[in-house]
């Protein structure tokens, strides 16, 4: 460091530099928004911050994958965009919560997004993508989720997959809204609920664009209910929330004692512990779903005593919807019970019946219900990797729960695995398995005549995180190609139907995935998914029919198929046609338009058609 | 009369008939049609008009099942309205005499000429008037239905009218032919003030030798009453779109979330770097913007579609279908029972549901009738809405009736749009002027 001209023999201190030294760029940019919506008003840790990844933004604003755009179609009008690198909003945490203000709108959808995209992407180990654009000249935002935070003059707001769009409605309150002035500006943008459940309907077309079909009634449905499990679990992922809730009733307490979590002689951990008429949970989720009165029908089942018949008669996709979103909660409140028996126990035992609760026992509860939402969020996200390609069913689901934990978590501390099966088997959804059993319903391998396994060579499975753009997409060609190959060369064996002119397959998403395992295991793999298009017949000059099946497949680091998890077009071609025929007859909307090619309208759906 | 070149199999058809029928039935002095169930079904555009002429031994006996033209798809002749010729023609083969009034549903296009016409039905003679028990004014469940119906259509034409929208074409077209039926149901309530006997009838219910037609016995298969099936005819209850552009509070015109002055946003301030939405971009967002309420309008005439009287008129062991417009809630609600099969297959005569629309004939109901030993008849027309009829239904009325079925848009009426070019009109149904006649058995 000594300047050239050192001749003195005097080493000097080099000249100060006139700029200072830069600032590591900070990791996290804290955001203020409302934890429920505007009506809760200061309650239950209402005002909260969220902490999203930091990353330079445009007015907005507008980030590397979300934009939004504050357009109102109705008004045809753009309102002004909020700058959230502005010193002011930065220096205190993000703008203040306003109802009045279309910027705080603006950070708030923003926020809740990118949390929501967040947590998909830790649960998922890779960076989230959106479906891929329709229109190769629609360049604008390519690439970015857009969001209307303002949209329309409706009580309703919706993913639309052909804009890329989530739009938010807003609406003047009834006259007999309880919590709102009637002719009061409702905003379904500010509900973070609303935010994260349609935010996740994106994000699911993003993983698994074939759900949008209508293949059964099972397929609305689940979308709808993913998307309110993730909407709520994040709500009790929230330690303030469950904090107020706790400390607010005693009903935790008492219903330890009225309804331990295993009663001698059952076997495991009794399901219906958690259905006890004053479970806040219970009433939290509610609460939530009523807010404004658009998801409520969800929510109708969490806490119910469970029937097992119930989805034999249940078409409607919000009440079919509705038993699945209770399922993962019954698995969810048993597992928390199990969790804090012993601090409840205790409690009890040291404190009589009528004692407040004391707010170290407030926290350790508050802690233990957030924490497990969250490992719950995250087991829940994780399945999407070991969904079918198409033509998702509940009992899929249950199957991809337990096929995803198994692998991340062998030995199921918690059991929450056995909460899920448990939880499930109690509302009847049925897999397509032998038995209720972990090992059953663990998806299986690729079927090899000599029980060997099969191997995918020459896959290069490196993290996009670590690499330079262009070496990322050059890999990712490679991958195609090679997974392609492979899938063509062993279509039966990865459970695909037969090769033919009507009936072709193609590889359309390959990831290499990084998880960490909780007892610090990285897990190293790659997710594909091959699609198989069959072409049928056309009957009377109509367009051919267009089926889809395919498979999803894990493969290890070296490229061995670990789960080969498969659709066959051929048995979906005859489920669809009747289904579709059924859709047809029920659609209120069929006698004007054609529904022959189905595909799930969240508009409509959201409206209650 | 313009006619359409069609194809003829037999020159026996060419024999229009050209004079009205004899009382009895037994015009054309055809042989053969003596005694026989008439059925004539008139093209007056989109709507339903349908005259059954009953041979008795008193005499002929007649039935009107529904009078009526959707506005936007009423169509003339020689400068009179289509629906006019027929109630003329109806007044003078009936001798203004008719046994039973059925408007089987509150649409325009079924009852309108019960309102045109209110004075002239005055001068007739009429036993019976009957209606779905959806529009008995002493049910409270009816009038339950009704209100709210009623105020969704007037709030939709007022949202309609507000955005300048044609009633022409779409769900603006759907709510017209809800609106405006005051008149037509003043005159049926009313009994048309010359006595009718007023009935409101549901699904179960057996009219049995009704304005003492001998031998003549009438099951009525819908609408429904039972809860699981009350949905299908309740209009949407989450009508919160409505509250836009004033609903609920009264107010008019459209909500303006922001202070425009405050917060609008022009382009072309430079301090922002936001791009423009293209236009397309843009045009679709405001469509999406508008399609709440078009959906809530086709799902309320989709309510409406499911009161539909269903009636199977028995009559000297030939049995005669007439489900209105009933849609697919409508059949469900009985087609699936152990009892149906018995019913559908014994049928003689069909009336096509609802212009021909693709949920209103349901598979499972045409399935059960018997293969080629009965005959339908459809009145339709492309105008108002296109996709009516539904092209896929066709083929199917070709196989189970073999081929013994006619479309009402056949007769080529000149300025108004009609069956496509080949359409064969089997020589078992007789054109007039501007309807067919099906003789039964």
């Amino acid at each position: 460091m000594a300047s050239p001209d050192s001749t003195s023999g005097r080493a000097s201190l080099p000249p100060k530099s006139p700029k200072p030294r830069p600032i590591a760029p900070a990791s996290y940019r804290p955001l203020k928004a409302y934890a429920f919506d505007p009506s809760q008003g200061k309650y239950f840790g209402n005002y909260m911050t969220l902490n999203v990844k930091y990353e330079r933004l445009q007015p907005g604003p507008i980030g590397a994958q979300i934009a939004v755009i504050d357009y109102d179609a109705s008004n045809d009008c753009y309102y002004e965009p909020v700058n959230l690198d502005e010193d002011a909003i930065l220096i205190r945490d993000g703008l203040d919560p306003s109802e009045s203000d279309p910027r705080f709108h603006q950070q708030m959808v923003y926020a809740v997004v990118k949390e929501t995209i967040e947590r998909f992407e830790f649960a998922l180990g890779r960076p989230i993508r959106w479906r891929a654009a329709r229109d190769p000249k629609d360049a604008l935002y390519r690439g970015k989720l857009r969001i209307f935070p303002h949209c329309m003059q409706e009580a309703n707001a919706y993913y639309d997959p052909s804009l890329h769009a989530i739009l938010f409605g807003y609406f003047a309150a009834p006259a007999d809204d309880e919590l709102n002035l009637p002719g009061q500006t409702i905003f379904t943008c500010l509900s973070h609920d609303i935010v994260a459940h349609e935010t996740t309907h994106a994000l699911i077309d993003g993983i698994r664009p074939y759900f949008m079909e209508q293949t059964s009634i099972d397929t609305p449905a689940f979308h709808e209910a993913f998307a309110d499990i993730i909407a709520l679990l994040q709500h009790f992922s929230m330690t303030d929330n469950m904090r107020e809730t706790i400390a607010g009733t005693r009903g935790l307490l008492e219903m330890g004692e009225l309804a331990p979590y295993a009663q001698p002689g059952s076997k495991g951990a009794q399901i219906n512990a958690e259905i006890a008429r004053d479970n806040p949970l219970v009433a939290l989720a509610k609460q939530f779903g009523s807010a404004m009165k658009l998801r409520a029908g969800l929510r109708s089942a969490i806490g119910t005593k469970p029937g097992s018949h119930e989805l034999e008669t249940k078409t409607e996709p919000h009440d079919r919807g509705s038993i699945l979103v209770a399922a993962v909660f019954d698995a969810y409140f048993t597992s928390y019970l199990k969790k804090t028996h012993d601090l409840m126990s205790l409690a009890s035992a040291y404190a009589g019946a009528s004692a407040e609760l004391h707010p170290y026992l407030v926290n350790r509860l508050a802690d233990a219900a957030s924490k497990t939402a969250k490992q719950f969020e995250h087991i829940c996200i994780r399945a999407l990797d070991y969904c079918p390609v198409t033509d998702i069913r509940f009992g899929d689901f249950l199957q991809a729960l337990i096929t995803a934990d198994y692998d991340l978590v062998p030995d199921d501390p918690y059991g929450y695995r056995s909460a899920f099966i448990d939880a499930f088997r109690s509302r009847g959804i049925r897999p397509f398995a032998s038995s209720y059993s972990e090992e059953a319903l663990r998806w299986g391998g690729p079927q090899v005549k000599d029980g060997s396994s099969l191997q995918c060579f020459g896959m290069n499975v490196s993290l996009q995180q670590q690499m330079a753009d262009e070496d990322f997409r050059a890999a990712q060609e490679h991958n195609a190609k090679i997974i392609t190959n492979f899938a063509k060369q062993h279509a039966v064996e990865l459970g695909l139907d037969p090769i033919a002119e009507n009936c072709k397959i193609d590889v359309f998403s390959f990831h290499p995935v990084l998880r960490t395992a909780p007892d610090g295991r990285p897990l190293l793999e790659m997710v594909a998914q091959v699609l198989q298009t069959l072409t049928l017949p056309d009957e009377g000059g109509k367009p051919a029919a267009k089926v889809h099946g395919g498979a999803a497949l894990v493969f290890n680091v070296d490229g061995t198929v670990r789960y080969a998890i498969h659709k066959s077009a051929n048995r979906l071609a005859a489920l669809q046609a009747a289904y579709r025929a059924q859709l047809s007859n029920h659609s209120a909307l069929s006698p004007y338009c054609d529904v022959s090619n189905a595909q799930v309208n969240f508009r409509a759906l959201h409206r209650g058609y | 009369m313009p006619t359409k070149k069609r194809p003829r199999r037999n020159n026996r058809a060419k024999t229009k008939t050209q004079h009205e029928p004899a009382p009895g039935g037994t015009s054309g002095g055809a042989g053969e049609r003596a005694g026989k169930i008439q059925v004539r079904m008139f093209r007056v555009g989109f709507g339903d008009c349908f005259l059954l002429t009953l041979p008795t031994a008193q005499g002929p006996r007649y039935i009107l099942v529904d009078c009526g033209v959707h506005s936007k798809g009423n169509i003339k002749l020689e400068g009179t309205s289509l629906l006019e010729k027929a109630f003329d023609n109806i007044a003078q083969v009936t001798g203004k005499k008719l046994s039973i009034v059925i408007a089987t549903h509150p649409h325009q296009d079924h009852i309108s000429g019960f309102g045109s016409f209110a004075k002239q039905f005055g001068e007739f003679s009429i036993s019976e008037v009957w209606m779905p028990w959806t529009e008995d004014p002493d049910d409270p469940q009816a009038k339950s239905l009704h209100d709210k119906r009623t105020t969704l259509v007037s709030r939709l034409q007022a949202h309609f009218a507000a955005l300048g929208m044609s009633e022409d074409i779409g769900p603006a077209a759907a709510v017209a032919n809800m609106a405006g039926n005051a008149p037509a149901f003043q005159a049926l309530h009313s009994g048309f003030g010359v006595g009718a006997k007023v009935r409101y009838f549901k699904a179960g219910d057996l009219a049995k030798e009704p304005a003492g037609i001998q031998g003549l016995n009438v099951s009525i298969l819908g609408p429904p009453t039972d809860q699981k099936f009350l949905a299908q005819m309740d209009p949407p209850a989450n009508d919160h779109y409505l509250r836009l552009r004033g609903g609920d509070t009264g107010g008019a015109g459209m909500v303006e979330p922001f202070d425009r002055q405050q917060w609008s946003f022009a382009k072309e301030d430079p301090s922002l770097a936001w791009p423009e939405l293209p236009e397309a971009y843009k045009k679709e967002l405001r469509s999406r913007a508008n399609s709440a309420v078009d959906e809530l309008a086709f799902a309320l005439d989709q309510c409406v579609n499911n009161c539909s009287i269903v009636a199977l008129l028995s009559y000297q062991g030939l049995n005669l279908l007439f489900p209105g417009d009933a849609q697919y809630g409508n059949w469900e609600s009985w087609v699936k029972s152990s009892g149906s099969a018995s019913l559908l297959s014994g049928v003689s005569f069909y009336k096509v549901a609802h212009h021909g629309s693709v949920n209103a004939n349901p598979k499972e109901a045409l399935e059960k009738m018997p293969d080629a030993k009965f005959a339908a008849m459809m009145s339709t027309q492309s105008r108002p809405w296109p996709s009516i009829p539904a092209p896929g239904l066709l083929p199917a009325l070709d196989r189970k009736t073999g081929k013994q079925w006619v479309r009402s848009d056949a007769i080529a009426i000149s300025g108004a749009p009609s069956a496509p070019a080949g359409t064969v009109v089997p020589p078992v149904f007789q054109e007039g002027d501007f309807w067919f006649d099906y003789f039964v058995g």
